[in-house]
């Protein structure tokens, strides 16, 4: 089991999706209490883009932050704040952004960024929903959508880098959350790895975020590359993924795993359980289960 | 009539103060705030009308016998589960595996329900207003199986002899599904059932019951017969 969740205010402006994702993933923390995370997506910053790396698994942090920010300085890095494992910044939007990760993944193997783009943030750590909350206050956080993921691992290791959602490395704003097993993995892992892409985990669920990255790379929007991702991925998945704009769902052929979804005119909101939504967003609105080979995106103009 | 209001029981103390109201003989129990919670109502095996305020998360009313049970609200995985006897009523949707392995009683569902409806049936009614999802019906072996829209793919797969009809366009028959339209008699008998279980105004929306096509199994699964093997094949 895992547990999944997504909010989308369809009107722009901001609303305090941290704290609504927080609280869909709270209701749904007894599904899995290995680790916890969040994709929230804020408002754009001028002409830059937000980049958070994870600086360790275990120690003091601290040295670690000041070799990541000499390494970045050339790029034009400011606003630098640490939290816990994690050093945020934002550099120039642009060219550069590929050589500045190169430069960061090359201080250490466990320095790793975890998210890049010019609404997204990524949070996750190992522990509960709650846990997330008292280190990183995520409840603050305004915005315009985003997804959250509580985990039982099944059949990779438990830290960090193995936790969702998970940023598609190179594909600025885009990041999933997977509730499932994508069976074919070693399969379409050996094969991209061919290409030279890097994996940085075991975690099945990180093939779809690198798929869904090639497929937006390649220009597709969100909704072919989930008819895409329905043809060449197998298995069992009830998975989100978000960009700037979008947000959107896939579900397996089979209806292997549980996905929820409530409509109306102002929100779309989607979990694993009903009682994520209802915990979270009171009111009167209808909820149903997501059918098979069923996805939808939903997109906010302007 | 008894008000509960599931605010800060826990599901262990709610059902049995449940349980307990049934015994007692209390004929409506109204059950306030269940906030999509799970495992509510499981195991009633006395009857009363118990009606939730809201939607119930997974197995609601499950091993149930002789319950009544109305939601005003959704239901998620597993409503009425392996249920005896009694009558289950869904103001809204249902998830996965409503009415999977019933021996009696009836489910009505006035939205549309999800995956694995009425799977492995060995008795009862279910009857789903709207539409339904993948393999609905899957080796049904009694009872009576109602989909008043559309179906998804694989329906009625597999099938021993429960009955299906099906009111929309069904996406797609299962192994050993066989679809034919109904007789007069038939469809008189739907007719009783549909004008019964369903509020007038959502059967008024709803196909006369002449309409509706009959699934039954077409008994090529039932015995092993190696001139069968592509269907075997298919099926497995």
């Amino acid at each position: 089991m895992c547990g999944i969740a997504g909010f989308f205010q369809k009107s722009s402006g901001n609303v305090a999706v941290g704290h609504v994702v927080l609280n869909m993933l709270k209701a749904l923390a007894c599904r899995g209490p290995d680790s916890a995370g969040v994709a929230l997506y804020g408002a754009p910053q001028a002409g830059r883009v937000v980049v958070r790396v994870k600086l360790g698994d275990h120690g003091k942090f601290h040295d670690v932050s000041a070799q990541v920010q000499n390494a970045v300085q050339p790029f034009g890095a400011e606003g630098f704040t640490e939290t816990g494992a994690y050093l945020r910044f934002t550099v120039a939007d642009g060219g550069e952004i590929g050589a500045c990760i190169q430069a960061i993944e090359a201080i250490a193997p466990e320095i790793e960024v975890v998210s890049v783009g010019r609404s997204l943030e990524v949070v996750k750590q190992v522990g509960s929903p709650a846990n997330l909350e008292s280190a990183f206050s995520i409840s603050g956080f305004n915005g315009t959508h985003g997804l959250g993921h509580t985990r039982l691992s099944t059949e990779s290791k438990v830290d960090l880098s193995h936790s969702q959602p998970f940023w598609a490395h190179g594909s600025l704003d885009l990041a999933i959350v997977h509730n499932g097993h994508i069976t074919n993995y070693h399969q379409l892992r050996r094969r991209y790895e061919q290409r030279g892409v890097r994996f940085y985990t075991e975690n099945d669920s990180e093939v779809v975020a690198i798929y869904l990255g090639e497929q937006l790379n390649k220009g597709a929007g969100l909704r072919e590359a989930f008819a895409g991702m329905m043809r060449d991925l197998d298995g069992s998945f009830s998975c989100l993924a978000a960009t700037a704009s979008e947000m959107g769902f896939i579900k397996d052929p089979f209806g292997l795993k549980p996905l929820l979804f409530a409509e109306t005119e102002t929100f779309v909101a989607v979990a694993t359980e009903e009682i994520s939504i209802r915990a979270a967003i009171p009111g009167s609105y209808s909820v149903s289960e997501a059918q098979v080979k069923d996805m939808r995106v939903w997109r906010r103009q302007g | 009539m008894s008000e509960l209001d599931a605010t800060g029981l826990s599901t262990l103390d709610l059902n049995s103060r449940l349980r307990d109201l049934a015994l007692a003989g209390t004929e409506a129990i109204h059950v306030r705030n269940p906030g999509a919670r799970h495992n509510l109502a499981v195991a009633m095996l006395h009857p009363g009308h118990v009606r939730f305020d809201g939607s119930v998360g997974y197995y609601c009313g499950g091993l149930s016998d002789g319950i009544s049970i109305e939601i005003d609200g959704s239901a998620g995985w597993g409503l009425a589960e392996s249920m005896l006897n009694g009558n289950f009523r869904v103001h809204g949707n249902a998830g996965n595996g409503a009415g999977a392995a019933i021996r009696g009683g009836t489910v009505v569902i006035e939205g549309n329900a999800a995956a694995r409806l009425g799977v492995s049936m060995k008795g009862g009614t279910i009857i789903v207003a709207g539409d339904c999802g993948y393999m609905a019906g899957f080796m049904g072996q009694k009872g009576t199986l109602i989909v008043c829209g559309n179906t998804g793919e694989a329906f009625a797969d597999s099938l021993y002899a429960t009955m299906c009809y099906v009111g929309g366009e069904i996406k797609a028959l299962g192994t050993d599904a066989v679809a034919s339209a109904v007789t007069g008699e038939e469809a008189a008998e739907l007719e009783t059932l549909l004008t019964a279980y369903l509020p007038p105004e959502i059967r008024a929306t709803k196909p006369p019951a002449a309409q509706f096509r009959k699934v039954v199994a077409g008994r090529k699964l039932w015995n092993f017969d190696k001139r069968n093997w592509k269907t075997w094949q298919e099926a497995l």
